[in-house]
């Protein structure tokens, strides 16, 4: 298949993974910012400002308001990684392979787009806050998803689309780790905000019937990361992309980006049996991140013809 | 009364309730042809049971379907951009007018023979001017004439495609004149575009107008993508089992975009950008994501100055370097031709069909409108005495661009016309306005008036000339206008070629003579003549 499809592909998986777990973030923290925080511990911090930092969007040092924050990470178009934004972008995206994906996935994504284009964008804000456009924007990516799983040819290309989308999951988790819990902070004991956050990713009920542990800061982002049967989580990202990789390369043996998921996953695997608890989990996160963004660059070198970074893509 | 005439009549006042509120029927507009009622507003033989079938549905059911139609368009993007009024562009489903027109079967068997007729005698006017330019030569046409015009590629000088095949797909614009005889607007051999939509419009007349279709057995036009496909294998210069064809399209923000999407994605073949194809060796190759891939045959959309830098344009950013020389060594198969362009010339137009007395030997079966070329002085003399009666164009665009209406233009556009014209006479040519006919149009409200169309049929020439039945009608949905092109405000309808004992006559399908592929002209005669000089640099 062509290298510029498959890089399209890659991107249109990438974009729809990041609009879904916008979507999901700016939910869960809209929630817990309308509370206030339920101890005095220090633990788990979530905030718009947190959020922002997390996506990119905002300016260093900048503080801004709720309201503020939510136009600029729902419908404002401008903004690089508003939901909106990542929608449109999928949807210019999808417009160029739609002679790859199926009809049926390229109508939902269209769709998608347009309705949130809409006639009155701002009604979707109002007056319940971002919960229906958030709702939207995550049953809709489900159901792109879905008819992606159900009607795409299990080629290269749906390999492409599959390996963005699990690149991207396993980059949001980290992120929201990494804000969550600042690399310098000392072993954090208290829960904070760690419920919130797990609330926030959608794996609160996937948590209570895996670990036995109240959700404190620890054993959640223990969760997140190492926790292979939970769909999302790094760990199992890090497996389905190695193995979306592996079917898609006519020889993964010798394929840069495999071989350094195969490490990475048994890496994760055995630092999931050996990390003492009182160990710093920020540490770790950095690590996977670094790992991840060469696993970027392995693929355009390798797949995408040496084709340069995606536009608009590497958010630090 | 006949009884198809009594069942036509009950047709019309049926129609009745479709057309107006006071009783007062269609009315075709004279001296206009109107396709689906005669002058005196009964329907045609043809067009019975269609009428009958609008009249069931009634205006209300037509707006219904119409609403449903822009749904469903938008939600699967057939759209094109209009520019809005404030800048940022709007995208607006495609106009399709739900009521089809209609051909019988013995009308399109003769249309086909004549179409098929003219593209044989463009394709060998194509060869002839890049080899032995043998119409020159006879004196049918002026070489300053062929050597003038913009499209006229002297980089494929001596070139001949496998087959001798250099129009692969062509559409010839047609109108119908207030006599019924079809005439020949434009020939289109370079890109032609829109048979997307003709296959799109018949999915959703299918889906959104079922009920139209009763009783008629209408031809097919699905295969189109098919017929194309084997059309280029047969071209591709491959040994090694199946030829890799690819679609080259300019890019996503071309307004073909889905055109070109749709042709890729219907024939299961790559839709490459330029950035996907490179040249080594004076082989073509596409970049996959295992290494390169060899390209055998390209269908290119887009035009010849775009296409190589090297010997093009030198500015072109959508070209791919070397390609020609690929081409020239044979190594790849490129439809359209390159060079074709020479014969959609506006000007050269005028000489179609002495061409195909001239190459055929036969009388032509579709008539030319009747064209004045004002590099002849005499005729510009007379164009300039009846400007305000003709339609001026210049030759070289397409698309509408530049065209003035004489009988529709002010003043002050003729005078300013008059100057350029004295100025550049060879720029220009003047035709006859044609009384385009009409078919019956629905309005917003589901009324239905008479708008005038034209019809641009689909061929591809590969081992034969396929010809897909019908074409993309295009109408003018303003009142009283015949510019038809979308960009400007107009629409378009499904065809309808009706199936009939006498429609199904295989195509006259005489093959040009299968000439042998040619390498360029070498000078100092031949390649006797070269290897002679090598000799004698080596003797030296």
């Amino acid at each position: 298949m062509l290298a510029r499809i498959a890089q399209e592909l890659y991107w249109l998986g990438r974009n729809l993974a990041r609009a879904e777990f916008t979507a999901r973030v700016v939910d869960g923290v809209f929630q817990v910012e309308l509370q206030g925080q339920p101890d005095a511990e220090p633990g788990v911090v979530l905030g718009w400002n947190e959020l922002l930092a997390m996506l990119g969007s905002g300016e260093e040092g900048e503080r801004v308001q709720r309201l503020e924050a939510l136009q600029r990470l729902t419908l404002d178009a401008k903004t690089r990684n508003s939901m909106v934004s990542s929608v449109e972008r999928a949807r210019e995206g999808a417009r160029t392979v739609r002679d790859v994906i199926s009809a049926d996935m390229w109508e939902a994504i269209n769709t998608t787009a347009l309705t949130l284009r809409g006639d009155d964008p701002s009604s979707w804000l109002a007056p319940a806050g971002p919960y229906l456009a958030c709702k939207y924007i995550k049953e809709r990516t489900a159901l792109i998803g879905g008819l992606g799983d159900r009607t795409m040819l299990r080629d290269e290309a749906k390999s492409f689309l599959d390996a963005g989308s699990f690149i991207e999951t396993a980059d949001m988790v980290l992120r929201m780790l990494h804000v969550a819990f600042p690399p310098n902070a000392d072993a954090i004991e208290g829960g904070g905000h760690a419920l919130a956050l797990l609330q926030a990713v959608g794996g609160f009920q996937a948590y209570r019937r895996a670990v036995p542990a109240p959700p404190n800061a620890r054993p959640v982002a223990r969760f997140l990361l190492f926790e292979r049967a939970y769909p999302d989580s790094v760990a199992a990202c890090v497996d389905s992309l190695h193995d979306a990789l592996e079917s898609a390369d006519p020889s993964p043996r010798n394929s840069e980006p495999v071989l350094r998921l195969s490490r990475l996953a048994a890496d994760l695997d055995f630092q999931r049996r050996t990390l003492a608890d009182s160990a710093e989990i920020g540490a770790t996160c950095e690590a996977v991140r670094d790992e991840l963004v060469r696993v970027d660059a392995d693929l355009a070198d390798r797949y995408f013809a040496g084709a340069a970074r995606h536009r608009g893509t590497t958010v630090v | 009364m006949p009884p198809d005439r009594r069942e036509r009549e009950n047709a019309r006042v049926e129609s009745e309730t479709l057309t107006s509120d006071d009783q007062e029927a269609y009315a075709p507009r004279a001296p206009f042809r109107d396709e689906l009622f005669d002058a005196d507003g009964t329907p045609r033989p043809a067009a019975g049971a269609l009428i009958a079938g609008l009249g069931r549905l009634g205006r209300e059911g037509l707006t219904d379907a119409g609403r449903r139609r822009d749904a469903i368009f938008l939600q699967q993007g057939i759209t094109f951009e209009t520019a809005g009024e404030n800048g940022p562009s709007r995208e607006r489903p495609f106009p399709l007018d739900l009521v089809p027109r209609i051909i019988t079967g013995a009308e399109w068997h003769d249309l086909q023979q004549g179409l098929a007729q003219r593209i044989r005698a463009l394709n060998h006017f194509v060869d002839d001017v890049y080899h032995g330019r043998e119409i020159v030569r006879e004196g049918i046409v002026p070489w300053q004439l062929i050597a003038g015009r913009s499209h006229f590629a002297r980089a494929v000088h001596g070139i001949r495609p496998p087959g001798g095949v250099y129009c692969h797909v062509a559409g010839c614009d047609l109108v119908r004149d207030s006599d019924g005889t079809w005439k020949v607007l434009e020939d289109n051999v370079r890109t032609p575009s829109g048979i997307s939509y003709v296959l799109e419009n018949r999915a959703a007349m299918a889906r959104l107008v079922p009920g139209l279709f009763g009783s008629y057995r209408v031809r097919p036009v699905d295969h189109y993508p098919q017929l194309l496909l084997a059309a280029l294998r047969s071209v591709s210069p491959s040994a090694d089992s199946e030829a890799t064809v690819v679609v080259w399209t300019p890019g996503p923000l071309n307004s073909a975009y889905f055109e070109h999407a749709f042709l890729a994605r219907q024939m299961g073949v790559e839709l490459v950008e330029a950035s996907d194809l490179v040249v080594r060796d004076d082989v073509v190759y596409m970049r996959t994501t295992a290494g390169l891939k060899r390209v055998h045959a390209v269908y290119r959309r887009l035009d010849d100055d775009f296409i190589d830098p090297l010997e093009f344009r030198p500015d072109s950013m959508l070209g791919v370097p070397g390609l020609v020389r690929a081409y020239r060594a044979g190594t790849v198969a490129i439809a359209n031709a390159l060079g074709t362009g020479v014969a959609d010339d506006k000007a050269v137009y005028h000489y179609v069909p002495e061409m195909i007395r001239y190459y055929l030997g036969e009388e032509p079966h579709l008539e030319n409108v009747r064209t004045y070329l004002l590099s002849d002085p005499e005729q510009l003399e007379h164009v300039l005495g009846r400007v305000g009666e003709l339609v001026v164009k210049p030759t070289g665009e397409s698309g509408g661009k530049g065209v003035t209406i004489g009988p529709a233009a002010s003043d002050e556009e003729l005078a300013r016309l008059v100057v350029e014209l004295r100025a550049h006479p060879e720029r220009w040519i003047a035709q006859e306005v044609v009384h385009l006919s009409t078919v019956p149009t629905a309005g917003p409200d589901g009324r239905l008036h008479p708008r005038h169309v034209d019809l641009r049929p689909f061929a591809v020439f590969g081992e034969r000339i396929d010809i897909v039945p019908g074409g993309l009608t295009r109408v003018a949905l303003e009142e009283g206008s015949m510019i038809v092109n979308s960009s400007r405000g107009g629409g378009s309808k499904d065809t309808w070629v009706l199936g009939g004992e006498d429609g199904d006559e295989p195509l006259d399908a005489t093959l040009p003579e299968p000439l042998p592929p040619a390498l360029p002209d070498l000078r100092y005669g031949g390649w006797t003549g070269q290897a002679q000089q090598q000799q004698q640099g080596r003797a030296c």
